[in-house]
């Protein structure tokens, strides 16, 4: 391997787990930019999502269909899963979030603190706290461009996430319910004068972050093929990370900085020092914070007085 | 209004009554140590509560600046043998020091922007004392850290002196922070909690009101992890975690934010909460989220927290206009 | 802070009530304390501490299901002592010190517990030996390796675990004579267990004169480490040997083959587990060296009943159960021994009990309380299954 080669791999596999940090990194950007409220709980959402996965896919074997082929049983795992994280949100949202919205800011923080102690050890009883298994789903081939590896799946998580991106990037900008969302970000007091349903857009918003996480979740699940409970701790944290690091609240800030985490996260272990990942992860962010207090993408918001 | 106050005079006066007879009613050892658990995180959430509370910054890293106390006083007493009440000065003004170094990216920086920038140095600080074996001894920790001795009286791993050394701390602490808080400073940090250019344009010097909430929060943390460490004998980077941070700031909100009888009622239910739920082991922590979603929602101010109320649009069902409680702005 | 206006509310009620509720608990508190300190009961305790809920979870589990076959084993055998019966008492330290300081506490105060069986990381049960020696009890741990912990002269310290010092240089003579190896790279996971091997195995290989690529650390929990990999991957190695437990262990394995690095790839007891293999899969796992304390469990009698057990009860072992297992027969035999439900008693029956045939292999305790027999097993991944193949050293 010549050190183009490996400079090469670090940037395919930095951009594989970046695409997993971005589309949980949404799930926390939408919620805030509309909601104005960290959802510590996302993560938590995530790992579910993996677990979801993995019934689903047990369930999925338990029916005859057996060798019908995963390239139409994939959709339906992914369509099963969201479903559930998207109304595993929504439900989170309702119980745990809206009798606070008119509460000082930092109580909904502590009951999605509560949230996710509860969803990790929940978790944790009902599968048990061993590491668990998860399938591939669909077989692996690598192909190699001189010394670099790339697989199919990688290159199937990148475009997949990608579509994803786009979809929701369409739906915000030019559907009506995507106007009310930017209007709801805007200026909550005036979107409501007009006329705008506040408690269902906001969980709308869930139910799209809780969605996205829910299909993050699978990926990794795919892509490392070991799930356990305390995967949304790590993986949330980065994600929250990303989102912030490309201004939180802005959707192509929460790709942009997830694709930059994973890769400069990943060049800083394999250039520098592995044991020292996660310090480049944060110190970036706080780099980057110090030189663009609103993230890369985020704009600065003029204060009135 | 004077009966009023006499009778919460006597009140306080009664609970600090309790609270002093306790180890001798009570003398089970896992009782007393679970009390001194539970004072250093109240000893630890009445700091959390200057930043967060008084000055409104949000601290999601605080257990680094307890790390850096408990740090300071074990390196100290292990290398240069310097006694445990020196080493209560050195984790002090030390993590204090430490406190506003922290602080510098918050003078740029605003809300949220900030908290995650408190909590990526709480995790690096966790990483390097981890990874720093020279210094810190890595996973391993450090260990054979000296207990207190006062005046000839060794502390040993006996919990009783600990619980009275802490008991003396927290009632100075508290005697402190309540003229701190109608001090200047503290009328400078509640201007500034309120309304950052509001406060600036009246005066107060945004600056030094943020060196000085981080300075103080981190002189309190340091105390803590000093008292920490002498009473452990040993530390290691497992006592300072992501976790131990989120706790203390859910005590602090449970509690009232800004207020010191939140912040030591939230530290006692939440510290001692999980005590009370041994015997459940596997869902103890399950029950514990949910214990701790319930008390937000039961009272979404917190314990002592006060609702201010005004005039504004409810954005609540059907869009009625009403008076609604306004969120306290962070 | 003034309010703005002021809604009528029960404020005050409210405050008071929190009051009387929070000195009530505290009194409450105090009380179970009291009727405790009084009871003579019939039941004879063994506490197991390890962390039983948070990330550590599972080996934690593991450990205290092995302690609680043995408790029941022995009940079913018949009385240890006359009137009594055993019982197993779990506490969580969730890997805290703090709250392994608690859970110690919680032990000492309780009169009818007699020994304890744990903690599991090194990093707790350096604190809780200090209370465990203050209140006179037996603590034997039955996976923390620290080598330090037996130098801080407390009479009650035992250890079933070999330590680090002793499984590392171990592994690495076998590496070199027995597998030829000339260059190879380390890895740990930066706890205390997986650290404190590593080192210890660096140290002997470099006695060894074996070529150490390089020494680098991951954190545990983490999932991706293609980065590190790739980094190794140009240098070529032999051998990766990994100072770890089996979730990342088992994503190591894999992330390194599907980068097609061929070297091969060993651990410790940390990986020599049936769920190691299973999550790498059998063809990923195949022709993977782990050490362990002891030779052949499945040759000795007792430990093939021993697993029967186990699997017939809990379902697969983790590879800290049989150390579970062993740690709560040595203090159920210190009990018999001992004749009473004493703890000064039952502390001096242990120190003679001159051997304890376990299931992983003799214990014998030395003055410090350290297992004095260290043989110390190589295991390999044949066909899916961990085969025996002979001694390290």
């Amino acid at each position: 391997m010549t050190p183009l080669d490996v400079f090469l791999q670090q940037i395919v596999n930095g951009l594989t787990i970046g695409m997993i940090y971005a589309l949980i990194a949404l799930g926390y950007t939408i919620v805030y930019g509309i909601a104005q409220l960290i959802n510590f709980a996302h993560g938590e959402i995530f790992m579910v999502g993996a677990y979801f996965g993995l019934l689903a896919y047990t369930l999925i074997q338990l029916l005859p269909v057996g060798s019908v082929g995963f390239l139409f049983i994939l959709p339906l795992i992914f369509l099963f899963v969201m479903t559930l994280t998207a109304l595993l949100g929504v439900i989170v949202e309702r119980f745990a979030y809206r009798p606070l919205r008119e509460a000082p800011r930092l109580a909904p923080l502590i009951t999605a603190i509560g949230v996710s102690f509860l969803l990790q050890n929940a978790v944790m009883i009902l599968f048990g706290p061993a590491d668990k298994r998860f399938p591939s789903l669909i077989e692996i081939h690598k192909l190699s461009f001189h010394h670099v590896t790339i697989t199919n799946l990688q290159i199937m998580i990148t475009g997949f996430s990608l579509i994803l991106m786009l979809v929701l990037h369409t739906f915000i900008k030019y559907t009506r319910m995507g106007k009310a969302m930017r209007a709801l970000a805007d200026d909550r007091e005036a979107a409501c004068l007009m006329g705008i349903n506040v408690n269902q857009i906001i969980s709308i918003a869930f139910l799209i972050g809780s969605a996205l996480a829910g299909a993050g979740g699978i990926m990794f699940g795919m892509y490392y093929n070991t799930i356990n409970f305390h995967d949304g701790y790590l993986a949330g944290l980065k994600a929250f990370s990303a989102a912030v690091l490309g201004g939180i609240g802005n959707i192509p800030g929460a790709m942009v900085g997830g694709v930059l985490l994973g890769i400069l996260e990943g060049m800083g272990a394999g250039y520098i020092s592995s044991e020292w990942k996660n310090v480049f992860a944060f110190f970036i962010l706080i780099l980057i914070l110090l030189f663009r207090p609103h993230g890369l993408l985020g704009s600065r918001v003029v204060k009135k007085v | 209004m004077k009966k009023l106050l006499t009778f919460s005079r006597f009140k306080n006066l009664a609970i600090l009554l309790v609270f002093f007879i306790f180890p001798l009613i009570d003398r089970s050892p896992y009782h007393i140590d679970v009390m001194v658990s539970a004072g250093v995180f109240i000893i630890l959430a009445l700091g959390l509560n200057v930043i967060v509370g008084y000055a409104g910054i949000l601290n999601l890293g605080y257990a680094a600046l307890f790390a850096c106390g408990a740090y300071l006083y074990a390196i100290s007493n292990i290398h240069f043998h310097i006694p445990f009440w020196t080493g209560l000065f050195i984790s002090g003004f030390g993590t204090a020091l430490f406190g506003m170094l922290l602080a510098f990216p918050a003078l740029r920086l605003s809300g949220d922007y900030l908290a995650i920038v408190t909590l990526g140095a709480g995790e690096i600080v966790r990483i390097i004392l981890n990874n720093v074996d020279q210094v810190t001894g890595g996973p391993n920790g450090l260990l054979g850290i000296d207990h207190p001795t006062f005046f000839g009286l060794r502390f040993g791993v006996k919990s009783g002196p600990y619980y009275y050394l802490i008991f003396v701390m927290v009632i100075l602490l508290v005697f402190f922070l309540k003229r701190l808080e109608s001090s200047r400073l503290g009328r400078a940090w509640t201007a500034m909690r309120e309304d950052e250019l509001a406060a600036s344009s009246m005066g107060v010097n945004l600056m030094w009101a943020k060196l000085t909430a981080f300075g103080i929060g981190g002189f309190i943390a340091g105390i803590a992890g000093c008292v920490f460490a002498s009473k452990q004998g040993s530390i290691s980077p497992d006592s300072f975690d992501f976790v131990v941070s989120v706790m203390v700031l859910a005590m602090v909100v449970l509690g009232g934010l800004g207020t010191i009888r939140g912040a030591i009622t939230g530290a006692l239910i939440l510290s001692l909460l999980p005590e009370f739920l041994r015997g459940f082991e596997m869902y103890r922590m399950l029950f514990f989220g949910l214990a701790m979603i319930l008390m937000m929602l039961f009272r979404p101010q917190g314990i002592f927290g006060e609702v201010r109320y005004k005039t504004r649009f409810s954005s609540g069902k059907k869009g009625r206009f009403s008076l609604t409680p306004e969120a306290r702005k962070q | 802070m003034k309010k703005y206006a002021r809604q009528p509310t029960n404020e005050g009620a409210f405050v008071k009530r929190i009051h009387f509720v929070l000195i009530g608990s505290v009194l409450a508190l105090s009380f179970t304390g009291c009727t405790q300190n009084t009871s003579q009961s019939n039941v004879i305790k063994i506490g197991c501490s390890a962390p039983l809920t948070g990330d550590q979870a599972q080996i934690g589990i593991d450990t205290c299901r092995g302690a609680q076959l043995a408790v029941d084993q022995a009940n079913q055998k018949g009385e240890v002592l006359p009137g009594k019966t055993l019982e197993l008492l779990e506490l969580d330290d969730q890997h805290n010190p703090a709250q392994a300081v608690n859970v110690a506490k919680k032990y000492v105060s309780d009169p009818d517990v007699i020994a304890v069986v744990g903690h599991f990381n090194s990093s707790c049960t350096k604190p809780a030996s200090a209370i465990y020696n203050e209140g006179g009890m037996v603590q034997i741990t039955p996976a923390s390796t620290n080598p330090e912990l037996s130098k801080q002269g407390f009479k009650t310290f035992f250890r079933a675990a070999a330590t680090d010092d002793v499984q590392g240089p171990a592994a690495a003579k076998y590496v070199a004579s027995k597998l030829g190896v000339k260059r190879l790279f380390i890895i740990d996971d930066k706890t205390t267990y997986g650290k404190g091997l590593a080192d210890e195995f660096e140290k002997e290989a470099r006695k060894q004169s074996i070529e150490i690529l390089g020494h680098e650390g991951i954190t545990q929990g983490d999932k991706d480490f293609t980065p590190l990999l790739t980094k190794i991957k140009p240098m070529d190695p032999e051998l990766i040997y990994f100072g770890g437990i089996y979730p990342e262990g088992s994503l190591l394995i894999r992330q390194a083959r599907g980068l097609n690095i061929t070297s091969k790839f060993m651990g410790g007891d940390g990986l020599a587990t049936p769920i190691f293999i299973e999550l790498a899969s059998k063809e990923i796992a195949e022709g993977t060296y782990a050490s362990m304390v002891g030779g052949d469990m499945r040759k000795i009698p007792s430990a093939a009943q021993f697993i029967k057990d186990y699997e017939a009860k809990y379902g697969s072992m983790g590879q800290w159960s049989a150390y579970g297992f062993d740690s709560a027969n040595v203090v159920i035999e210190a009990i018999r021994k001992a004749g009473q439900n004493n703890r000064e008693a039952v502390l001096k029956a242990m120190r003679e009990i001159p051997v304890f045939k376990g299931v992983t292999g003799e214990i014998i305790f030395d003055e410090k309380g350290d297992n004095k027999n260290q043989f110390i097993g190589v295991f390999k991944v044949e066909n899916g299954e961990l085969t025996y193949v002979g001694p390290a050293a």
